[in-house]
């Protein structure tokens, strides 16, 4: 459906990705990695909010800026920083965007009662933004993405803003909306999109790092994860030795997810590794850079 | 269509732009109200008018001539009436008043004494037009005008031959008679320099204002209230900016005819135009200064207005698009705005730059600055530097050129940026 062949994007001599080639089709992509990237360059590139400095990104074969309004009636997109009218309703305010969709006025109307009840505001619909949490514009936002009903419905981080019930409301939205559509969605969070990605994309050192399913990025570090209880004394002398990928507290001592590539020693428990050992493990000069 | 309503809703929503628009349809209330205290007295001309006709004729002159003589024997007839003495003139009557003579004569005789006075000197008026009008000499006239800017070489011979040409246009006009109309005395009221000068700047003023701040705010929504992301990765995607720019132009005619519905019906609804609408602009009666105001065209005063209204509402167009441009490099409407105000008046001092020998110091006088800021002087040849007959003409033809290719350029260039 969307192939992005040998795209760089460059601002002056620095570059933010590097030669990226990927391919996507119907369902859900996670792309996953850590804040500055490059998630948000490529997903704004994919907006044709950007273009390449090199490279082309093609939807069925043809250019998506030579596509023009052509690609964008396919598109619903939730920029990380989705602004708003404070003044406005969400009704007013997806009625403005409905009609930069060209959706008649008519149909708008009951495409956004529909929408705003599948993200839980019909009942504030009529009310100005400006008393809106984070959470409610966030879901705003996840609307107005889905006013033209896209086939390809890009989402930059859309779960931020919103609590623990609301982001399993949208897991279960996105998995209802990714069975006809494709769904990208750019994220640091590993668990918004452990569950319900098919394949998981990463990004470091501004190319393509892993594109592929769960279980295949998690069988990277398979046997080579464990935990094991250890005494607080201990924790700084095995920080130094090994990759810690969590801590806890667990009577008394600690208990330890790390990393070790060779012959483990036999209190150690083998674990099974999850996407966010990987994640952890992949960027964790540029996690340790951030903390 | 729905988008630009869309568009045209941000800003006749916006608090300051609702608030301005009020403040300054107050202020020229108040302007026009306050300076109305001779109001009643151009009723006489009013009454000249449609008593004589608009035209003056040596008939009518004749006629109006014998009327005055019978007011001149009423006004003998209430004096005897009252003092026992009679005058030869209504300034011996007047200079030998005095003030305890108030009481002697009833409201209604004085309303007759102030009637019959102003009438004598609409009548004084008339009868020296021919004299006064074969004293203006335009060749000296040039002259002046030369030594005063200071102008050698080829600029004094552009304005000489301008001059050369106004002077023809003098005289067909006298030859027409279009200057022996009745309108309201130009020294003792200034009415066009009022309305024209003062009640038109104004407006234009305000205008300009907020034609500014709503283009400004319209094209740049977007981007301040981040919502830039959402709204160009739509369907309408970049082509949105061309719904603005049209919104912007609808703003500004929105503002431009609410300002002049107000204001000109505030205006006409306290000074009486009745019988004047048709007389001509060019009336040898609206003379306030040195030079009579006299037209390059026979045109009426309603003309003439309609003309001017006409002028300010392209012009508010023309600046409309040309904050349009700005914004779509500065996206920010305080940016915008103080871009906007340093180019308006680069514009209208730019030909004090200019060298006075040569021609450049015209050509920088076609901008649109320089224009708005005379609306008295539209269409006039007696217009000092910028007395050219096209002036209004070019100056808004060329603009139009010179927007049309900016805005182009500017749609262009949006296209191809990058929007974070």
């Amino acid at each position: 459906m969307i192939i992005i062949k040998d795209v760089s994007k460059q601002y002056g001599s620095f570059s933010v990705l590097n030669n990226i080639n990927l391919e996507f089709i119907n369902g859900v992509y996670g792309l996953l990695a850590p804040n500055g990237a490059g998630k948000t360059t490529l997903i704004k590139m994919l907006a044709t909010l950007i273009s390449p400095s090199k490279g082309e990104i093609l939807y069925c074969g043809e250019n998506i800026l030579d596509m023009d309004e052509g690609y964008r009636t396919l598109l619903g997109y939730l920029p990380q920083q989705f602004g708003y009218y404070k003044n406005y309703s969400p009704k007013q305010y997806l009625l403005y965007l409905a009609a930069l969709k060209g959706i008649g006025k008519k149909e708008a109307v009951n495409i956004i009662t529909e929408l705003l009840d599948k993200v839980a505001l019909s009942d504030v619909m009529n009310k100005k933004m400006k008393k809106f949490s984070g959470g409610m514009i966030q879901r705003v936002g996840i609307a107005q993405a889905l006013l033209n009903d896209p086939k390809i419905l890009i989402l930059d981080e859309p779960t931020a803003g919103l609590d623990p019930k609301e982001r399993a409301r949208f897991r279960h939205l996105l998995s209802e909306l990714a069975r006809d559509r494709l769904v990208i969605i750019s994220t640091h969070i590993v668990s918004d999109i452990e569950s319900i990605a098919n394949e998981v994309i990463m990004i470091k050192n501004q190319q393509i790092l892993y594109k592929d399913s769960v279980e295949k990025i998690c069988a990277s570090l398979e046997g080579q994860v464990y935990e094991a209880s250890i005494r607080y004394e201990q924790l700084d002398e095995f920080r130094t030795r090994y990759v810690v990928l969590s801590e806890k507290q667990e009577r008394g001592n600690m208990r330890v997810r790390f990393i070790h590539k060779e012959k483990p020693e036999t209190e150690w428990q083998p674990v099974t590794p999850h996407l966010e050992d990987v994640f952890l493990y992949e960027y964790r000069d540029e996690i340790e850079v951030e903390v | 269509m729905r988008i630009i309503f869309h568009e045209c809703k941000k800003a006749f929503t916006s608090p300051i732009l609702v608030v301005l628009i009020l403040l300054f349809m107050a202020y020229n209330m108040f302007l026009i109200f306050s300076n109305s205290y001779f109001k009643e007295e151009l009723k006489v001309v009013n009454e000249l008018a449609e008593t004589y006709g608009v035209k003056m004729t040596d008939e009518s002159l004749h006629q109006f001539q014998q009327d005055l003589q019978k007011d001149f024997a009423k006004l003998n007839e209430i004096t005897r009436k009252h003092t026992a003495q009679e005058f030869s003139s209504i300034d011996e009557f007047l200079n030998t008043l005095r003030y305890e003579d108030r009481d002697l004569y009833t409201e209604k005789e004085w309303a007759f004494f102030t009637q019959y006075q102003l009438k004598e000197m609409y009548f004084n008026l008339a009868k020296s037009i021919d004299s006064e009008y074969d004293r203006m000499d335009w060749k000296r006239m040039a002259k002046s005008e030369i030594e005063m800017y200071g102008l050698s070489g080829s600029a004094a011979k552009i304005l000489q031959n301008e001059y050369d040409k106004f002077s023809q246009r003098f005289e067909e006009m006298k030859e027409n008679r279009e200057h022996k109309t009745w309108f309201f005395a130009g020294k003792p009221y200034k009415v066009h320099s009022f309305l024209f000068r003062t009640v038109f700047g104004h407006l234009i003023f305000e205008a300009l204002i907020l034609i500014v701040l709503a283009t400004a705010l319209i094209t740049n929504y977007e981007f301040e209230n981040r919502t830039n992301l959402v709204t160009y990765s739509t369907k309408r995607g970049r082509r949105l900016m061309k719904d603005k720019l049209a919104a912007s132009l609808l703003m500004a005619t929105a503002i431009t005819a609410f300002l002049f519905v107000i204001t000109l019906g505030t205006y006409f609804s306290v000074f009486d135009y009745s019988y004047l609408w048709e007389s001509s602009i060019s009336s040898a009666l609206n003379w306030e200064y040195n030079l009579p105001y006299v037209s390059w065209w026979n045109l009426s005063f309603l003309a003439f207005l309609l003309l001017s209204i006409l002028l300010v509402y392209m012009c508010m167009i023309l600046f409309s698009a040309i904050t349009f441009v700005i914004s779509i490099f500065v996206k920010n409407s305080y940016f915008t705005f103080f871009l906007f105000t340093a180019f308006f008046a680069m514009a209208y001092m730019m030909n004090g730059f200019m060298p006075q020998s040569s021609m450049l110091i015209f050509i920088a006088g076609f901008n649109l600055s320089l224009l708005v800021m005379n609306p008295h002087m539209f269409f006039m040849g007696s217009g000092g530097l910028m007395m050219f007959k096209f002036y209004e003409m070019i100056t808004v033809g060329v603009w139009m050129m010179i927007v049309s290719v900016l805005c182009i350029f500017s749609f262009k260039k949006f296209n191809k940026q990058e929007i974070y």
